[in-house]
């Protein structure tokens, strides 16, 4: 018990648990099933794109471009649809190449990254604008309804198991995936270590550019995955629908305790910083707050939880030290 | 390894360039080429003379690459054919104030003999407009007004549009009292504004019982933002009757919502949205009437009037343009509304190809 209190995670648990209980007393309708999973699903592709940019920032790196990819992923699934049959098979084509496009435009940046090591943010600035620019310039902008999709896909976008949809089985997935990745494999331990010091873990003998690429390019791997759950909530494809969701991952992820200058970081901190998030969108309206009140709530909240958990992280730091001197 | 890296950096730079011609194609019109295919045929001098004969109007959108945009300008161009005028659509590829005074200032220097601009935010680009004036170009706005214009062209009337928006919802819930709300793009959006307080004053005094339960809403003009918004109304407020949604992807997320709790009959839907784009929320009913203008009408009447302030004349009010009907003109006498709201139902959305 005591060191779930101590994990760094526990203070913007427990800002939720407050949250959370001040919404169910307002509202009625905050606390039932359905409520919950609208707005867990109504943030899986944030969920996805955020797990991805927890290794970026582990490593002391930011990628800007993850909402571009994404679209890119997303339009040309949706130029593909026009020629794909009504079966399943069609469902298996996406899934297979969502993720592969995805995962190619995430090795340019990886490459351009680790192996001729432009800063991540000049490289991503870069691949943002390009794919910005390519997308304006096939789609002209162009709102694809659903009209044109396959009819496996649309059923598959409305599957239930158990009455949860499927778009959250794809978030656990992605989520239990990474986290493995992360805790059990050499690859991710190695990502870890170059957070946290890269010059002794060059040292140990951690081959640096190949750490660099694989999270870039497993970030775009993820982005294909997001572009698949995007098309299937919105049932549509819109190159302008996600503008700007990058600032917003990159806040979620802060927010779930990862440090922004690497080292320090983990899956379930940044699902909770994205439930944060997403629980004080779903409550302003159901809350009654007035429009234009709702900015200021949350702000407010959450310059309280990263300086709630900025306190009890230096609070600790200095117990550490502490001990180290007795 | 050197030579990979330097093969690399190589692969980057001439993408860079491509991406950049691209992003210029895009940016500017396909009137260009047009244009300069034009020349091509009759000759490089016969191009010098044909600037001197044929008028030039620039049409500065807020952004090229959204369907609004692209509907309009396919209007413009059209005009620009039938009128045999020389029409340059070219605007900034986001929304941005910036951006688009940059645009101007080139449309300035290349010397056109109107510029007519839809402007991101009207006191950014009083300056160059201004500019463009003294050097003797004649200057307009449409789709939103600007402050220093000889003419302005305004799609419809804002308050007739907002009262009309407010009538059709009160029409499809086929009651005139209830409870309903509204979606809006931003807070900030002025003409977005004048519509909800235009239809909010046609509700305090045809339908007092209409109730709006809370404040506008804002949805980032994004979908699945006012899809979200929407749910979360039906579950804060389970009496709702109707949702008012003003910017184009409100009413689509709206509609989804409606469409995916089975509320077709319970909620209501009526809001600014161009017809293909609602065509599979109008087909079941999750989404009542999208109330609009007609873009490409706009594109081509912004040009013909143009044209007219090019030629030194003024538009009159009843006045018959071809291709567009009757127009009216305000009081201030450079004041132009194109004509009456639009409305796409289940019956007519097939028909439009914007």
């Amino acid at each position: 018990m005591k060191s779930l209190l101590r994990q760094k995670e526990f203070s913007i648990f427990a800002i939720i648990v407050v949250i959370s209980i001040i919404l169910s007393i307002v509202s009625p309708a905050f606390l039932t099933i359905g409520n919950l999973l609208d707005v867990v699903e109504g943030n899986v592709v944030m969920g996805i794109l955020a797990i991805g940019m927890t290794l970026i920032i582990i490593t002391s790196d930011i990628d800007v471009s993850v909402a571009a990819i994404t679209t890119a992923v997303a339009v040309s699934v949706g130029a593909l649809f026009s020629y794909l049959p009504d079966s399943w098979i069609s469902l298996a084509i996406i899934f297979l190449i969502a993720p592969v496009i995805g995962l190619l435009i995430g090795s340019v940046n990886g490459l351009l990254v680790s192996k001729i090591q432009i800063p991540a943010i000049v490289v991503t600035l870069g691949t943002l604008n390009i794919i910005n620019g390519l997308v304006l310039y096939f789609t002209n902008g162009r709102y694809l309804n659903s009209t044109n999709f396959p009819k496996s896909f649309l059923s598959f976008s409305n599957v239930e198991i158990f009455g949860i949809p499927i778009l959250i089985f794809i978030l656990v997935f992605v989520a239990i995936l990474t986290w493995y990745i992360l805790k059990h494999t050499f690859i991710g331990r190695s990502v870890m270590a170059i957070g946290g010091n890269q010059q002794s873990s060059i040292r140990v003998g951690i081959n640096y550019q190949k750490v660099k690429l694989f999270v870039f390019a497993y970030m775009g791997f993820l982005c294909g995955i997001a572009a698949i759950a995007q098309t299937a909530y919105t049932k549509a494809v819109d190159p302008n629908g996600l503008l700007g969701l990058e600032l917003t991952v990159i806040a979620a992820v802060v927010l779930g305790g990862t440090n922004i200058h690497g080292g320090r970081g983990t899956i379930h901190g940044t699902l909770l910083g994205v439930l944060l998030l997403a629980l004080i969108q779903n409550g302003m309206i159901l809350a009654r707050i007035d429009t234009f009140w709702q900015n200021v709530v949350t702000g407010a909240i959450i310059v309280f939880a990263v300086s709630y958990d900025h306190i009890s992280y230096k609070r600790q730091q200095e117990k550490l030290a502490k001990i180290e001197v007795a | 390894m050197k030579r990979f890296t330097l093969s690399l950096l190589l692969i980057i730079v001439i993408l860079g360039i491509l991406a950049g011609c691209v992003s210029e194609d895009g940016g500017s019109s396909n009137e260009d080429s047009g244009s300069d295919g034009n020349s091509d045929n009759e000759g490089e001098a016969s191009s010098e003379t044909s600037s001197d004969e044929e008028l030039s109007i620039a049409v500065v959108p807020k952004l090229v690459g959204i369907p609004y945009f692209n509907a309009s300008e396919t209007g413009a161009e059209k005009a620009g054919e039938e009128l045999g005028v020389n029409v340059q659509y070219t605007g900034p590829t986001e929304a941005d104030a910036s951006q688009q005074v940059q645009k101007i200032e080139n449309l300035i220097s290349q010397g056109v003999d109107t510029i007519a601009v839809a402007p991101n935010d009207p006191a950014s680009v009083d300056p160059v407009l201004k500019k463009a004036k003294d050097q003797g170009i004649h200057v307009m706005d449409w789709d939103t007004p600007a402050n220093e214009v000889d003419l302005s062209v305004k799609q419809v009337d804002d308050e007739e549009f907002g009262r009309h928006m407010a009538k059709k919802l009160v029409e499809a819930m086929g009651t005139e009292e209830g409870n309903i709300a509204i979606l809006t793009g931003g807070l900030a959006a002025a003409n977005l504004n004048a519509w909800i307080d235009a239809a909010k004053a046609e509700l305090d005094e045809n339908y007092p019982d209409v109730e709006i339960v809370t404040e506008k809403i804002p949805t980032d003009e994004k979908q699945q933002v006012a899809y979200q918004k929407t749910l979360d109304l039906i579950k804060s407020y389970p009496d709702l009757d109707g949702v008012l949604a003003v910017s184009t992807p409100a009413p689509l997320g709206a509609a989804q919502a409606v469409q995916e709790e089975g509320l077709q009959e319970e909620v209501s839907v009526v809001g600014s949205a161009l017809p293909t784009d609602s065509q599979p929320y109008l087909e079941d009913g999750s989404l009542d009437t999208a109330v609009l203008w007609n873009p490409e009408d706009l594109g081509y009447l912004t040009v013909a009037l143009g044209k007219m302030l090019a030629e030194g004349k003024m538009p009159e009010d009843g006045q018959e343009i071809e291709g567009i009907g009757q127009i009216s003109v305000k009081d201030d006498g450079k004041t132009v509304i194109m004509g009456p709201p639009q409305d796409y139902t289940k019956e007519n959305a097939g028909d439009f190809d914007f």
